[in-house]
């Protein structure tokens, strides 16, 4: 085994080490996440004036929510934390070598890649993609979009995906060094394998939807055509089997880097650790017990309905009970407000507005009025867009040390995260409003009466992209021009601070023998055993 | 310790069989029992809000760090704790969710003595068809009383949402779907697609009007008289293909801008093209237009109209209203 690590642009294109994969699937998902700010600017600049045209029209509205939605879901969230944290992450957290097939892995990258470049090229070429991130039929079947685009790029992005669920499964359950049990494991860990479950279960479902959308623009099927036997609910059916859990992949890696990070600067064991990896286990079956709750107004039977509200609030436990094991973490803690600190905590407080507003949406007698209303856009920004993008944002800052060998600028974090923050609180929050009066979303134009809501709405939004750009330019200067990191800045316990920053090739010159958790602060000595 | 969480279920169970009982009892106004409904969560969510920032936000302050190497205190868990924090989220979803049930029962379940009326959704409007047969578009009439609306769509997936009345449901073609709404107070309210059917969506508006019994029969006969003394004169012929072609979906006839140009005024009028060239309106572009809108795209609106083959006769008579409206 080599040591030296190799370098050269060649080292990058044809790398089968997970760390250098893992900043590849970084870089790439900050570039989409860029694209998806940019068009959500020129979606806010539309809403200046709800009544007229500001800048674009109603077909370049439609097609500007579809990429923005595929780009933040589909090409930075799941990508950044099934991509970036997992491949960089795991393998130093399980105390592995790399991955369990490394070409596969390379392989995963660059079909995301390609998945990517097809989307892109929807944007450029004639024709237009404008049938919403969910490609909803017959829409898509009979109106301008080119469909093809879509489904290939889910296609190839689907391949990634379960290339990728295959690779870590097996190398979280093989690969962990002696003495790493499961009860060892850091939660970032436990929240990365539930993801990659549903992603396995998942993602092939929306494959074959895709397909049969495919078959039905091109060849002329009626899989999903209601007048000739064949019906578009069946699309949403299987569309939201995979998509619905999909939030969960983001979701539950999240709750597991809010539990390190937490841990890490609380400098306290995180709080009830069994029942934080069985909540996420239980998210992740229950998790496929509620995707009709995308259905409940689409003339679905009434029962069905019913028993997937209980599905749908279900999820709402064992979420509870990961929340109050965090506060139970920071009581009696030692806590410090360093930036990656006060993006968990800022996470915290939005997903907590976005939790209760998503009762009310799983709460069928109250989600009729407001389902598919700004209401709902309002409670997923809240929920996983904005939240959760801003915890990616903290989990960067908390291994930015790690992965690149510096330190980022503290102060700088520190603002940007107030200026995200104070936006992400206030933006979306006059579209609960809007929705409760049953105003629909994906509206080019609204009724005059908002206006006021809307300004708000705007101004604050404009705010939040500005916190979110501050902290990007703080990566970018902070990797170029950042103090030299030590090991372990922060004092942690985890594996991964064990090792210098940024690791050696081949991660640990030895495997290490595991014999505590990673989350023992502040454990008393043991006593010497008692003499009978 | 299961044994308990089972009883407490049970006993959450027994709690909430009034309101399934309410629910069986068919309560005539279900905005009524929604506008409850979205109090009691609003109350519940607000106190669950706090509950978990009010903690945070004081363990921050008081648990800072006070010198360098400090450490927490060590604590595993603890289970009482945390079965009580999982005990009473299940009791506040099961409350809530038995609370939604009763709602959704009287939002779905129509009651007996009820009108049938019928709409049609279609790119980029609403076809309303009364008990009468009379079609009107974009426009609902109906009494005061209990309306049941069957729903189906011509084209993509539709949504007609009634937000005074608390219910919305899909439309889609080559099904059927229905929803019911208490008009309670004569009145006009609102109707929106809410389900994204391409760039119209934003402006596929319509309203549904409430009237008094006798203004509705009144209405009614005023309709029924008119169709039966109706002239055909070639004006009228086409404002009836206007109509009934579902023209008036993109276009305003009262200068308004929709998904397409207004109508009125329209002929005559020197229109630019997608590719620059000026066209005049006139007989041979309006039937040129009909049976091809894709061929010259005016320029500024999109390609959403769909062709529609007419007789000769048809053309002239839609070109003769087109003159009459200014």
């Amino acid at each position: 085994m080599t040591t030296a690590q190799p370098t050269g642009f060649k080292s990058w294109l044809f790398t089968t080490d997970h760390k250098k994969i893992g900043i590849m699937y970084l870089v790439t998902s900050l570039v989409f996440f860029v694209v998806g700010l940019l068009l959500a600017f020129v979606m806010r600049t539309e809403q200046l004036d709800i009544t007229k045209k500001v800048i674009i029209d109603a077909d370049l509205y439609s097609t500007a929510f579809t990429i923005h939605g595929a780009a933040m879901v589909l090409f930075w969230m799941i990508p950044v934390l099934t991509g970036f944290f997992a491949n960089y992450m795991i393998p130093l957290m399980i105390g592995a070598h790399d991955v369990a097939f490394p070409r596969l892995n390379a392989l995963s990258y660059w079909l995301y890649v390609m998945a990517g470049l097809i989307a892109v090229m929807a944007l450029i070429l004639p024709g237009r993609l404008d049938t919403g991130w969910t490609g909803y039929p017959p829409y898509s079947i009979v109106g301008p979009s080119n469909t093809a685009f879509y489904v290939f790029a889910v296609h190839l992005l689907g391949a990634s995906s379960i290339a990728g669920a295959v690779n870590f499964i097996t190398t979280i359950i093989t690969l962990r060094a002696p003495g790493m049990k499961w009860g060892r494991l850091n939660l970032t860990v436990w929240g990365l394998f539930g993801g990659f479950i549903i992603q396995l279960v998942g993602v092939p479902v929306l494959a074959a939807a895709v397909t049969l959308l495919l078959f039905d623009k091109y060849l002329g099927t009626s899989f999903y055509d209601g007048t000739k036997g064949g019906s578009p609910i069946l699309y949403e059916h299987l569309f939201w089997f995979y998509a619905h859990p999909a939030v969960y992949v983001v979701a539950l890696p999240v709750f597991g880097i809010v539990s390190d990070i937490i841990s890490t600067f609380a400098r306290k064991k995180v709080y009830g650790y069994t029942s934080m990896a069985i909540a996420i286990m239980i998210i992740t079956v229950v998790g496929f017990e509620t995707w009709v709750h995308h259905l409940y107004v689409a003339g679905t039977l009434n029962w069905t309905r019913v028993v997937f509200m209980w599905g749908t609030i279900a999820i709402g436990v064992p979420t509870g009970i990961k929340t109050f094991n965090w506060l139970a973490t920071l009581h009696k803690g030692s806590i410090e407000l360093t930036t990656p600190m006060l993006h968990a905590l800022g996470f915290i407080s939005l997903f907590t507005i976005g939790g209760v507003t998503g009762i009310a949406n799983g709460l069928l007698g109250l989600d009729i009025q407001i389902h598919d209303t700004q209401w709902v856009v309002a409670h997923f920004h809240y929920v996983l867009a904005i939240s959760m993008s801003m915890l990616c944002m903290g989990g960067i800052y908390y291994w930015f040390p790690k992965f690149t060998g510096k330190m980022y600028n503290e102060k700088l974090g520190k603002i940007a995260f107030w200026i995200t923050l104070i936006g992400a609180m206030i933006a979306f929050l006059p579209q609960h409003t809007l929705g409760l009066d049953g105003i629909p979303r994906r509206y080019w134009k609204l009724p005059a009466k908002y206006a006021p809501e809307m300004r708000i709405a705007v101004i604050f939004s404009y705010i939040t992209i500005a916190g979110f750009l501050m902290t990007l330019y703080n990566f970018v200067h902070s990797a170029i021009k950042g103090e030299k990191a030590p090991a372990n800045p922060w004092n942690s316990k985890s594996l991964e601070w064990q090792i210098p920053s940024p690791p050696p090739f081949y991660n640990f010159e030895k495997i290490p023998t595991i014999t505590e958790g990673p989350y023992e602060y502040g454990k008393p000595a043991e006593e010497p055993a008692k003499s009978h | 310790m299961l044994k308990q969480v089972v009883r407490l279920l049970m006993a959450a169970l027994v709690v909430s069989i009034p309101y399934a009982a309410a629910a069986a009892e068919r309560v005539v106004d279900p905005v009524k029992s929604w506008d409850n409904h979205l109090k009691t969560w609003a109350v519940v969510g607000t106190v669950v809000y706090l509950t978990v920032t009010i903690p945070l936000i004081y363990f921050v302050f008081k648990y800072r760090r006070k010198h360098k190497d400090e450490d927490g205190a060590y604590i595993e868990g603890n289970t009482g704790l945390e079965i009580l924090w999982t005990i009473i989220p299940m009791i506040i979803i099961i409350m809530l969710g038995v609370q939604s049930w009763a709602v959704f029962n009287d939002l779905r379940e129509v009651p007996k003595d009820h009108i049938e009326v019928k709409v049609v959704a279609f790119m980029y409007g609403f076809e309303m068809y009364t008990p009468e047969g009379i079609k009107t578009l974009n426009e609902l009439r109906v009494p005061v009383g209990n309306v049941k609306v069957n729903l189906t769509s011509k084209d993509v997936i539709h949504n007609f949402a009634l937000p005074a009345f608390r219910t919305r449901e899909d439309m889609v073609a080559g099904e059927n779907t229905y929803l019911w709404f208490y008009a309670k107070e004569p009145g006009e309210y609102p109707v929106y697609c809410a389900e994204f059917c391409g760039s119209g969506h934003s402006s596929m508006l319509a309203k549904v009007i409430v009237m008094k019994k006798e203004d509705y029969e009144a209405w009614v006969k005023s309709k029924q008289s008119e169709a039966a003394t109706a002239t055909l004169t070639p004006e009228a012929k086409g404002k009836n293909l206007v109509e009934s072609l579902a023209c008036l979906g993109c276009h305003g006839i009262a200068g308004e801008t929709k998904a397409g140009p207004a109508l009125n005024g329209l002929f005559g009028k020197t229109e630019e093209l997608e590719d620059g060239t000026k066209v005049v309106v006139d007989d041979a572009f309006i039937k040129e237009k009909i049976a091809d809108p894709k061929a010259k795209p005016i320029k500024g609106f999109g390609h959403i109209m769909p062709p529609n083959m007419l007789t000769n006769e048809e053309y002239e008579a839609i070109a003769a209203y087109l003159k009459t409206i200014k």
